[in-house]
């Protein structure tokens, strides 16, 4: 067993918006900063787009966590997306904890475009909680 | 409560007579001495089919969705509630609507009482001034209504008037709840483990057969999440998985628009407990944002509007 | 007839647990009873009016792969057969007579479900008659009633003190052979039977007439009616998902990870907004109307036509449970009443 969580590794995956939290990723690779190589980028335009579907549909398929990432507040490329996004994300993370996904499973950031080094911060922390998490379990589809 | 009858059915009857709606929709009796069924009167002489008391659970509001006469609808303080989202929603032209509300009618719950009575099959039903008096093959009981009261359905002395075109009985002095928030304190204390087993016993009990979703008076997408196949989101079959993914989406669905009139969890064959999570959901948002739906037709519901400066600390 | 003290119920049941699959009626709170694999007699409940879901799940489940594919080209079909016989115990006569009605659909001349055949042939049904039927129970219209024999291997009733087994069928014969405990039926305990039987079928009040149901329905196909009749209707599954006859599926490809698929079988209710839908996005049953129309006229117009037999068995599941208590019973007298024009 014990081997067997050394050899394992979360699968994270990440939507982050195409104008500040891909930016931000894309400046911590430029800058040549290191993060923990357990994420998968799906980029979207807006964090206003993120269906609650696309994160429940995720835990479904066994991801064993999901990271959502956008502009700050006030920098939405869109004006207001990430205003609604915020609280449709505050209802569906306090949801998703009430039925009983462990809290830490699905995490949210705003990353500008200018933060790579946030960027990398954030992918490590969340890597690390979601490490400490242990394999998604519950909503996997068996 | 034969005063309300009454007086819902001298409305009713004046509406029709003066043709100021193609239709009422009320409550008649049925063949299930422990429910109502809902129906439509279109003649001023059919008036008297109609009922009005503590066991005419199903909201109505559902009915108006793409009605494009005019019609009266029965409606208790939770389905005026439907009503008011529905109009926010665009979904029912307020002045294609006569809503005559009952603010402060308390329903039963059929559910509860069965369960009292074990199973025993109820025969017929007496009407009391505060109880009901059951009666089966070999049994007579009388229950009263304040024990047996369906949870939530809150009456609220703050719904705008303007959703009220005819009031039936009195507006509630305050506002009044039949609490069951007791559970979601308690399954907020629980781990997330405990709650996880809470859940998986609910929701491995649904059969996938949407009479939730199609109770609800939110849920009137032409065509719902959970059928579209392409792509197909979610499998059609019972798996746990599945059903957990349906209903925590459709809870979202209703987020900061369910007026938890009860209607999903009446409607369930299979008793799930289809409410706490609704109920969670608005707890929430009460909190969180100070918004309650519903209340007022012309306020933003809290889903589609935001505040520059909404909390925001679980967001790294 | 063989006669059955009461007391030794629990140990047939246990033989039959020990040679046998068994499933028979269990309830989690006394309120609901389902049928479920159990390993001893100590779960099973026999004090019930019925399922509340049908027990048609038990051969024709509500999803069910029919085979998996694989990227890398491979196939595989579950397998079918089992090694063990199954018995269910204490099913209704309404619910073993719809099992020969879906006999029909699934086992016709031309077509052979093996998906359902074998689970049909592998069981033996142990039928318990109705004594304390329910308000919303109407079989005896269909020719059932609670003591009918259709569709039983064994029928089992219950007298209070005792239980009376009948064989039905070979296979019902053969295995009441294994049974011990069981002794001949004397003269007392036949006229017993018959007045049990006609007392339970006494109780059964609510009625369908169906004398030339199915030809009058033809003819009313455009009646006014129907405007009437659905509107109250709000399509939900609940009856047909709960019906015993009710056997309209849909097949999809599911897709079940990066390398892999299956082909599954899942029910659909004419109720829900996808049936009948045409590729194109049209669909002929668009509304409510459409849909109630196919649901009565299947039940009590196509069916009798096409199998010589009603597609209702009178349980009542879809009265006691329709959320907006829409009732079946109603619905036909309504149509029957009412004009098959409009009148100019």
């Amino acid at each position: 067993m014990s081997t067997e969580s050394e050899k394992w590794e979360p699968k994270i995956l990440a939507f982050l918006c195409s104008w500040c939290s891909y930016a931000g990723a894309d400046l911590a690779g430029v800058s040549r900063l290191q993060y923990p190589p357990n994420v998968r980028v799906v980029k979207v335009p807006c964090s206003g787009r993120i269906n609650p579907v696309f994160i429940v549909k995720a835990l479904q398929q066994g991801w064993d966590g999901v990271l959502v990432s956008g502009c700050h507040p006030g920098d939405c490329h869109y004006i207001t997306g990430n205003y609604y996004a915020r609280r449709r994300f505050a209802v569906l993370k306090n949801i998703l904890e009430f039925i009983g996904i462990e809290q830490g499973r699905v995490q949210f950031s705003w990353v500008s475009a200018g933060e790579g080094e946030k960027f990398a911060t954030v992918i490590k922390e969340v890597t690390e909680s979601i490490r400490k998490l242990g394999p998604a379990q519950r909503l996997v589809k068996k | 409560m034969v005063d309300l009858e009454k007086q819902l059915r001298a409305q009713a009857k004046k509406l029709l007579e003066d043709k100021a709606v193609d239709c009422v929709i009320g409550y008649e009796n049925s063949d299930d001495p422990l429910m109502t069924t809902p129906c439509f009167i279109t003649a001023p002489n059919e008036v008297d089919r109609l009922v009005l008391n503590c066991l005419c659970g199903n909201n109505l509001t559902k009915y108006l969705i793409g009605r494009k006469e005019k019609t009266a609808v029965v409606a208790k303080a939770w389905d005026v509630r439907s009503v008011a989202v529905l109009v926010k929603e665009n979904q029912v032209k307020r002045e294609n609507v006569i809503i005559i509300g009952v603010p402060s009618l308390r329903i039963v719950d059929q559910k509860k009482i069965i369960a009292h009575l074990n199973g025993k099959e109820v025969i017929s039903v007496i009407l009391k001034e505060n109880a009901i008096e059951v009666q089966g093959d070999v049994f007579s009981e009388d229950l009263l209504i304040d024990d047996y009261l369906q949870a939530g359905c809150e009456l609220r002395d703050d719904i705008d008037d303007s959703m009220f075109d005819i009031v039936i009985g009195e507006m509630p002095a305050s506002k009044q709840n039949i609490d069951d928030d007791d559970l979601i304190k308690q399954l907020e204390a629980m781990s997330s483990e405990q709650r996880w087993e809470f859940f998986k016993k609910e929701f491995s009990k649904c059969i996938r057969c949407y009479a939730c979703r199609e109770a609800c008076p939110l849920c009137y997408c032409k065509s719902c999440f959970v059928d579209q196949n392409f792509p197909a989101w979610f499998s059609k079959s019972t798996d746990l998985s599945d059903n957990m993914s349906f209903h925590i989406i459709r809870a979202l669905h209703a987020a900061g628009r369910c007026t938890d009139c009860g209607a999903c969890f009446r409607a369930c064959p299979n008793d799930i407990n289809l409410r706490v999570l609704n109920r969670k959901i608005a707890k929430d948002i009460k909190e969180l944002f100070d918004s309650e739906p519903g209340l007022n037709p012309k306020e933003d519901l809290p889903l589609t509007s935001y505040k520059p400066d909404d909390p925001q600390d679980f967001i790294k | 007839m063989k006669i059955l003290e009461k007391e030794k119920i629990n140990s047939v049941l246990d033989f039959l647990a020990g040679q046998y699959d068994l499933v028979a009626p269990v309830s989690q709170d006394g309120l609901k009873f389902e049928y479920a694999q159990v390993k001893d007699s100590s779960k099973v409940n026999l004090d019930f009016t019925n399922s509340h879901e049908s027990p048609k799940k038990l051969f024709f489940p509500q999803y069910e792969v029919l085979f998996r594919y694989y990227a890398d080209g491979r196939k595989e079909v579950p397998a079918l057969e089992t090694d063990k016989k199954r018995v269910i115990f204490g099913m209704r006569p309404c619910d073993a007579k719809a099992l020969l009605f879906l006999d029909k659909v699934f086992d016709d001349a031309k077509y052979q479900d093996p998906y359902y055949l074998t689970k049909r042939n592998n069981t033996v049904i142990f039928t318990l008659g109705c004594v304390s039927p329910q308000s919303t129970c109407f079989c005896t219209s269909f020719d059932i009633g609670p003591f009918a024999k259709d569709g039983s291997d064994v029928f089992v009733a219950d007298f209070g003190d005792f239980y009376s087994f009948e064989a039905v069928t070979d296979k019902g014969e053969e295995i009441l052979k294994k049974l011990s405990g069981l002794r001949d039926a004397a003269g007392e305990h036949i006229s017993k039977y018959e007045k049990l039987s006609r007392e339970s079928a006494a109780k059964i009040k609510r009625h369908i007439e169906l004398q030339g149901l199915a030809e009058e329905l033809i003819n009313k196909q455009d009646a006014p009616m129907w405007e009437q009749i659905h509107l109250k209707c709000i399509r939900c599954g609940v009856c047909s998902f709960l019906c015993p006859t009710c056997h309209c599926f849909d097949m999809i490809d599911e897709n079940q990870g990066p390398q892999q698929g299956a082909r599954v079988r899942i029910w659909d209710s004419c109720m829900s907004c996808g049936f009948t839908q045409e590729a194109s996005g049209h669909n002929p049953r668009p509304g409510g109307r459409e849909k109630m129309r196919q649901r009565v006229m299947h039940k009590f117009s196509y069916i009798p036509q096409n199998f010589d037999t009603f597609g209702c068995v009178g349980c009542g599941r879809c009265i006691k449970n329709c959320p907006v208590r829409n009732d079946i019973t109603k619905t036909i007298k309504k149509l029957r009443e009412s004009e098959s024009r409009e009148k100019r």
